[in-house]
């Protein structure tokens, strides 16, 4: 009982020592090395983030002439929520697959790097290259289509978390999947189904029951549904538990993803 | 003393149906260099993930100072430095990012790691593509590089993958002469190579590995003694006659195929002036060149393969003519 119980101390030591100084330089430069990758890919990133809820915008507006403000908020928010996904979930878990598959994380395996430091960074990543597109779908919305929207400071931790939850499902998908074309249909048929047929561009009420029930495994139903709280009515009780249920995604997803990352055998 | 010792290693793949490591025992002493050699599928990267503490072999087990190298997994990971044959993760940094980066994440002060970096850097002529993002340098100089980032940091164990694959012979030699220095500066080295005749030169011992087996272990001159007495004798049969030419030549000492035309024979040196005299006038022997020529430690291998193979009758999963030079 007592060496369990040292060598727990010993464990949290070890821990602290970690958290005061080695995890700060490792947390600082793998984020380097993931700027980097961002900064080489920046205009693709942008354009792909972009494209794909830009010509739905587009589709919806020239197919049904969207004029009511309430579906035109269903719309933006769920194409900034749609916009998360395409870089969060498709772009993300596609790299990290291509770079599992290539042998890439051997690399960082044969360093004396933690590996949450190193998932950490990976969600970062994905965070930067998603968060520009969220900002130019809200912009787009305001200015091209007139909508008032309530833009106030709640809303960049829920634009963060939004996007965190997503990350964290693509680079579960990259780091689990067996084989890149696995990924591939993965995200393709996952993006499809999240985007039009969960409560995203819709109001849950919307979509039918049984649709209704497998949107709530999504983090995305939450996503769209506090963004279109916060965007039309500001903080209300609701985001409140949005907010929550996405914590409780990204805590998951992380603990996930740290299992499965091909890390060291010892792990 | 001995730093890392493989103790009945095992590693089953694919639900058992492939075996890439058998009962594989053997230590590295400090402060050598053991070359790791045999050819492509023999089990040679399997084995030294494993070494690294990358692969947990399937029973047995790695010690690295008399502790199995997955009970300290993170102090390997700070003592080790592992070339893989993977391509490089650093490509968007720049040469000096991908180098200094790594010094850092490897522990070094940030001061010494740039001093490092661009000794490494000069050492390289890269000095000035020090801020050319790795994508855009040339296949030779990503892999000097990616060498530089295995080598910068002090190490106290190297284990170098085929380091001079798709380099030129500038920088193979760099390489070599890179490797026997951090050796004479304490570093153990382990080198998993197919260029045989350039690793002769720097290794101090050599252990051959084919069908997931440890076939021998010895310094170079003790296994060179197993082919005293002997000369080699290199042929290129006449196409398509490789299989004919080797029947009438297999009396005279043990023969391979190399190539889809060329056969390697080790003969007695007291019996090769009587064989030759017969080459010569046979003139029916489909044979369009030969030399004569002392073995080297690729004809030790093959000849060591060869006799292991015979003697065991060990299940060849598969052979390939003439793999053994990549």
């Amino acid at each position: 009982m007592l060496s369990v119980r040292k060598r727990w101390e010993a464990s949290l030591a070890n821990a602290l020592a970690f958290v005061k100084g080695r995890m700060w330089t490792e947390l600082y430069i793998l984020l380097r090395i993931q700027v980097a990758i961002v900064r080489e890919q920046w205009i693709w990133i942008f354009i792909m983030a972009t494209i794909f809820p830009l010509t739905t915008l587009l589709f919806m507006k020239f197919m049904y002439g969207i004029s009511s403000g309430e579906i035109m908020v269903n719309v933006i928010v769920g194409n900034i929520v749609f916009a998360i996904i395409m870089m969060g979930f498709n772009a993300l878990g596609q790299e990290i697959s291509w770079q599992k598959h290539a042998g890439y994380f051997t690399f960082y395996s044969s360093l004396p790097i933690s590996k949450a430091v190193f998932v950490v960074t990976q969600l970062v990543r994905g965070l930067m290259t998603a968060m520009p597109s969220v900002i130019i779908m809200a912009f787009i919305g305001q200015f091209a289509y007139g909508i008032r929207l309530h833009y106030e400071w709640g809303l960049i931790p829920i634009f963060l978390l939004a996007v965190l939850s997503m990350v964290g499902v693509g680079a579960g998908i990259g780091f689990w999947s067996p084989d890149h074309q696995m990924t591939n249909m993965l995200v393709q048929g996952l993006m499809m189904f999240v985007g039009f047929l969960s409560p995203v561009m819709m109001e849950a009420s919307q979509l039918p029951p049984v649709l209704r029930y497998i949107g709530v495994i999504f983090p995305t139903t939450y996503s769209a549904s506090a963004l279109r709280e916060m965007l039309t009515k500001g903080w209300t009780h609701e985001v409140t538990v949005d907010m929550f249920i996405l914590i409780g995604f990204i805590v998951v997803s992380f603990a996930f993803i740290s299992r499965m990352i091909n890390w060291r055998a010892a792990d | 003393m001995e730093l890392i010792e493989i103790d009945q290693v095992n590693k089953v793949y694919k639900k058992g149906k492939k075996q890439a490591n058998i009962d594989i025992s053997f230590s590295i002493r400090e402060g050598e260099i053991l070359g790791l050699l045999g050819p492509n599928g023999a089990g040679k990267s399997t084995l030294i993930k494993q070494i690294v503490g990358l692969l947990a072999p399937t029973s047995g087990e790695v010690r690295y100072a008399g502790v199995n190298v997955l009970k300290q997994a993170k102090k390997v990971a700070s003592q080790f430095g592992y070339y893989a044959q993977e391509p490089h993760a650093l490509g968007a940094l720049t040469a000096r990012e991908a180098l200094l980066f790594t010094g850092i994440l490897r522990g070094m002060a940030k001061k010494e790691a740039e001093k490092q970096t661009m000794e490494l850097l000069e050492r390289f002529g890269m000095a000035e593509l020090a801020g050319r993002p790795l994508k855009k340098l040339s296949g030779g100089q990503k892999r000097m590089v990616g060498i530089g980032t295995t080598i910068i940091g002090d190490s106290r164990v190297l284990v170098l993958d085929e380091p001079t694959n798709e380099l030129d012979p500038l920088n193979r030699r760099l390489v070599w002469d890179i490797i026997v220095e951090r050796n004479r500066q304490g570093a153990t080295i382990l080198l998993v190579t197919h260029n045989v005749l350039e690793a002769e030169r720097v290794v101090d011992r050599v252990a051959f590995i084919n069908y997931g087996r440890l076939l021998e272990i010895d310094s170079v001159p003790h296994l060179k003694q197993k082919v005293d007495g002997r000369l080699k004798l290199e042929l290129t049969a006449v196409e398509g006659e490789a299989g004919n030419l080797m029947k009438r030549l297999e009396e005279w000492g043990d023969i391979q195929q190399t190539a889809e035309n060329r056969l390697r024979l080790l003969i007695d040196k007291n019996r090769a002036g009587t064989m030759l005299d017969w080459m010569v006038h046979a003139n029916d022997l489909p044979i369009d060149e030969y030399a004569m020529l002392p073995p080297n430690l690729e004809d030790v291998y093959l000849y060591i393969d060869s006799q292991k193979e015979k003697a065991a009758g060990y299940v060849i999963r598969e052979k390939k003519v003439g793999s053994f030079i990549g």
